[in-house]
């Protein structure tokens, strides 16, 4: 194996000559593995970022629940105190009308202008409740047991269908990258058996001067790998650009969707594609290399 | 070394080229097989460096029998020899000291010694000036000399040449078979093959073979 080592210069000299002689089909090549990449890279992105958001919610679960008008400050004080000592309730405190005025001018932002247009606070008082999330079902039924209380509201409705489109994208996520990864494997072995075929008469020389087979199909390894980890860049690069694009326009208008931090989504794409683009490298070399397989001894 | 006992060959097409060849070369040894074009000649090295099996009769080549499903084996078996085909075999688009060097990468010499190696065997075949030159650009006698210093440097057991003179003038072939010559002391074995019998009329060592119709008809000490 010390000759592999001794080697690595040759091999990429080789490997540089093979891209040479091909130059176009490379190039198509590394276009079309990057655009595959690309896609891959952007299911998986919207499968991350729509997992962050469930369990983001998830973390945010809560009830809130709303009194009659009518109720004075005692009662209210009282109604805490019972719905607090629930099972699988956390805390439970009241907020005014005015912070509920305050958590919406947040949550629209730069869209926050619309509530002055209104001639008054439209938003009730209301107790927000804190609680386990495996309890909900039986804290809602304490809850419809107890006088006093109008209106109960939940956002279960909201993470079941997050949780499905979820559940959806891992599963589309799951196909993609094996079509992309069936799709890569079939475009590089078959430039590698291109490859082969075009050096086949200096392959059959070296065969019979007894060169190992390892030290015969390295250039063809590094060419594979070549294609796949530039294919990878390119995706790398679109990707990160369109991820960009998505949360400047998802940001302004839709500020309440709880989006992961960017830089770790990125930092994420780059390894997860990077190390496709190397598996893909090397197994779709390998299967050129085998389907080339000379049978004869020579 | 080379042990062949009755041995027999024949194409995939029926020709028959080899009949009854009975051979024991031994290190050091200086062999000349002469004899017309389709004597046989080269079927033999082929045999030799298991291209082709024999089609009945012993075969054994620097211990490795010559046989079917030993491809891995008779891989490494070739590793030992220094072959000169008759083509050349050279690699285009290279130049002459890297198709030297190519001959000896996997060998595991040191790649400084490797690269200082291929300049002197080229420097013995009178290629200093041409060590950088594509060997697109060289003339055959040039390039048949490129493959003999690829052969060489490999510092083989085994020299097998397949008609290593015959693009030569008289100069250069006689300067490639002193070189071949001066190989004994590393007690190499060399086999030539080759049709100008005027070069080995008057050889004053080694063995000559002389086939024709794939039958030895000849064997004489020089």
């Amino acid at each position: 194996m010390k000759f592999l080592l001794n080697n690595v210069g040759y091999f990429f000299k080789e490997a540089k000559t093979t891209i040479k002689v091909n130059m176009m089909s490379n190039i198509l090549s590394i276009l079309s593995t990057g655009l595959i990449l690309f896609f891959a890279a952007i299911i998986l992105s919207c499968w991350w970022i729509s997992s962050e958001a469930v369990e983001a919610l998830q973390n945010e679960a809560e009830i809130n629940v709303y009194y009659a008008e009518d109720m004075d400050e005692i009662s209210i004080e009282n109604m805490i105190n019972t719905i607090e000592e629930l099972y699988g309730v956390g805390e439970a405190r009241l907020v005014s009308e005015d912070e509920a005025y305050k958590r919406m001018e947040e949550i629209l932002g730069k869209e926050a202008k619309v509530l002055k247009y209104l001639d008054e606070n439209p938003f009730n008082s209301f107790i927000e409740l804190s609680i386990n999330l495996e309890e909900m079902e039986s804290v809602i039924e304490s809850l419809r047991n107890i006088d006093g209380i109008d209106q109960i509201r939940d956002n279960r409705e909201v993470l079941e269908k997050l949780r499905s489109i979820t559940s959806l994208l891992e599963t589309f996520g799951y196909i993609f990258i094996a079509a992309v990864g069936a799709s890569t494997l079939i475009i590089v072995s078959h430039i590698i058996r291109a490859g082969i075929f075009d050096n086949r008469e200096q392959i059959k020389t070296l065969r019979l001067l007894g060169a190992p087979e390892m030290f015969i199909s390295a250039p063809f390894l590094i060419e594979g790998l070549i294609l796949t980890i530039s294919g990878g860049l390119l995706a790398i690069f679109m990707s990160a650009f369109s991820v960009k694009y998505i949360y400047t326009a998802v940001t302004g208008p839709l500020p309440f969707i709880p989006l992961p931090p960017l830089e770790p989504l990125i930092r994420n794409l780059i390894i997860m594609i990077i190390s496709l683009s190397i598996a893909f490298g090397i197994l779709g070399s390998s299967l050129g290399l085998w389907s080339a397989r000379d049978k004869q001894t020579h | 070394m080379i042990e062949a006992k009755e041995v027999y060959f024949s194409y995939s097409d029926g020709t028959v080229a080899l009949k009854n060849i009975d051979m024991k070369i031994g290190p050091g040894d200086m062999i000349y097989i002469t004899g017309p074009s389709g004597s046989g000649k080269t079927s033999l090295l082929k045999l030799f460096m298991g291209i082709e099996y024999p089609t009945k009769g012993i075969l054994n080549v620097l211990g490795q029998p010559i046989v079917r499903g030993q491809a891995s084996k008779i891989r490494q078996m070739r590793r030992m020899i220094g072959p000169v085909f008759q083509d050349f075999r050279l690699v285009m688009g290279r130049t002459a000291i890297e198709n030297v060097m190519l001959g000896a990468r996997f060998l595991n010499f040191a790649p400084k010694k490797l690269k200082e190696n291929a300049a002197n065997a080229l420097v013995k075949v009178g290629l200093e000036k041409k060590m950088f030159s594509l060997v697109e650009h060289l003339s055959w006698g040039e390039c048949q000399r490129v493959a003999i210093a690829r052969a060489v440097i490999r510092q083989p057991k085994l020299i097998l040449a397949d008609e290593p003179t015959g693009n030569l003038d008289k100069d250069n072939a006689l300067n490639i078979i002193e070189l071949f010559a001066s190989l004994k002391e590393r007690d190499t074995t060399v086999i030539v093959t080759t049709h100008a019998t005027h070069l080995i009329e008057n050889i004053k060592e080694g063995k000559l073979i002389r086939i024709e119709n794939g039958i030895i008809c000849e064997e004489r000490l020089g």
